[in-house]
């Protein structure tokens, strides 16, 4: 009993050590294969530093550049309102001149209607038809004043274009807010990437660094349409709108 | 006596370009950044109509027209939105708020001139 007792415990230490012979075998196998890892772990290392150095890099560029839209922003802002100071003064001197030249004009008028009472007192002297002749030549302040009242009208219209495209600024600068907005995400995800490689940069990375006003508001999808089809548009939809109240105020009657 | 027309936008160009546009009328403009100074002034002044943007800080135009509208002293007080929003679910949301007219940016000088006089002349 003894004897096979033995007989199977020495089996199962050969079996025991082919598992263990196995493992070697495989170990051996395996050798060049962690040591393929380990080299390419060396190679990575410095990779990973580099990648970490340039995010660390990226990252402290990021508020200068989002601080740089905003400076451009400020000074388009500043730029549109001295310009439309400008367009402002000329708008209210041609309104003064239109005024000025109206009144020129009514008085114009009334001077031609006694120049005409005058004219028909003269009776048919040569000497005064041709005198009237050469002051009807010379009187042309009425017809000068339409010309004039023409241009100033056209001025005034050039100075609605004017504001017109202008707001090209309001449309950029809500652009650009969402610009900064994605910016700043974007620096801090990688402020974020930089704290979990190296979490002794946790410091310098806590602060965001960009200056974006907390009452800031835009519409990211904003664009400089001057045409009339997107107010046409607009007008479509609020007069739909205004037929189904209307509708629905008659069927109220009705009811 | 001038017509007080409340213009609120947190964009300082385009509320001089709104003040450009209708103060050659013969309009007086009070100038407003967001909805909340819009609500501190007008209890303390006449105002004819209003001019609002949407998007705006602390009060935006939603909820500075509903305010409006719930209010019975300013319930009356006609509402133009000037915004860049263009949508139609966002002109729907406009209008249900309580606002009279809609003006999407950039807009025609004009076109405000003649919304404006459709409510105070």
């Amino acid at each position: 009993m003894s004897k096979l007792s033995n007989i199977s415990n020495m089996a199962q230490v050969f079996d025991k050590l082919n598992d263990l012979k196995m493992l070697f075998t495989y170990g051996q196998k395996l050798i060049p294969i962690i040591k393929s890892l380990v080299d390419f772990m060396h190679e990575t290392v410095p990779l990973l530093e580099n990648i970490n150095s340039s995010i660390s890099d990226t990252t402290s560029k990021i508020p200068k550049a989002s601080n740089q839209i905003n400076n451009v922003t400020s000074a388009t802002e500043l730029a549109t309102t001295e310009i439309l100071d400008i367009v402002d003064s000329i708008s209210n001197d041609i309104t003064k001149l239109e005024g000025a030249l109206k009144v020129h004009k009514e008085e114009s008028e009334k001077r031609d209607e006694v120049f005409n009472e005058i004219k028909l007192m003269l009776g048919d002297s040569p000497k005064a038809k041709e005198l009237i002749e050469k002051y009807e030549e010379l009187n042309v302040t009425t017809r000068n004043m339409d010309e004039l009242l023409t241009i100033f009208a056209k001025i005034r219209d050039d100075a609605y274009n004017i504001t017109l495209s202008l707001q090209v600024q309001d449309i950029t600068s809500q652009q650009l807010a969402a610009v900064n907005h994605l910016i700043e995400s974007v620096h801090v995800r990688l402020s974020s990437l930089i704290i979990d490689i190296d979490d002794t940069d946790l410091q310098e990375y806590d602060s965001t660094g960009i200056e974006v006003p907390d009452d800031a508001t835009f519409d990211p999808n904003a664009s400089y349409d001057k045409s009339a089809e997107r107010q046409e548009q607009v007008d479509d939809i609020i007069n739909k709108e205004n037929e189904q109240a209307s509708q629905s105020e008659i069927d109220k009657l009705f009811s | 006596m001038k017509k007080v027309i409340l213009v609120a936008d947190d964009s300082p160009t385009i509320r001089k370009f709104v003040s450009f546009s209708l103060a050659m009328e013969g309009f007086e403009i009070i100038q407003v950044c967001d909805g909340m100074e819009a609500l501190e002034k007008l209890p303390f002044g006449k105002i004819d109509l209003i001019i609002t943007d949407l998007n705006m800080p602390n009060v935006d135009g939603y909820e500075l027209i509903k305010t409006i509208r719930s209010n019975e002293e300013m319930k009356d007080i006609p509402i133009i939105i000037l915004s860049s929003l263009g949508k139609s679910e966002e002109i729907a949301k406009g209008l249900s708020c309580g606002a009279d007219s809609y003006l999407v940016k950039p807009f025609d000088p004009k076109r405000i001139q003649y919304e404006v006089a459709k409510y105070l002349n």
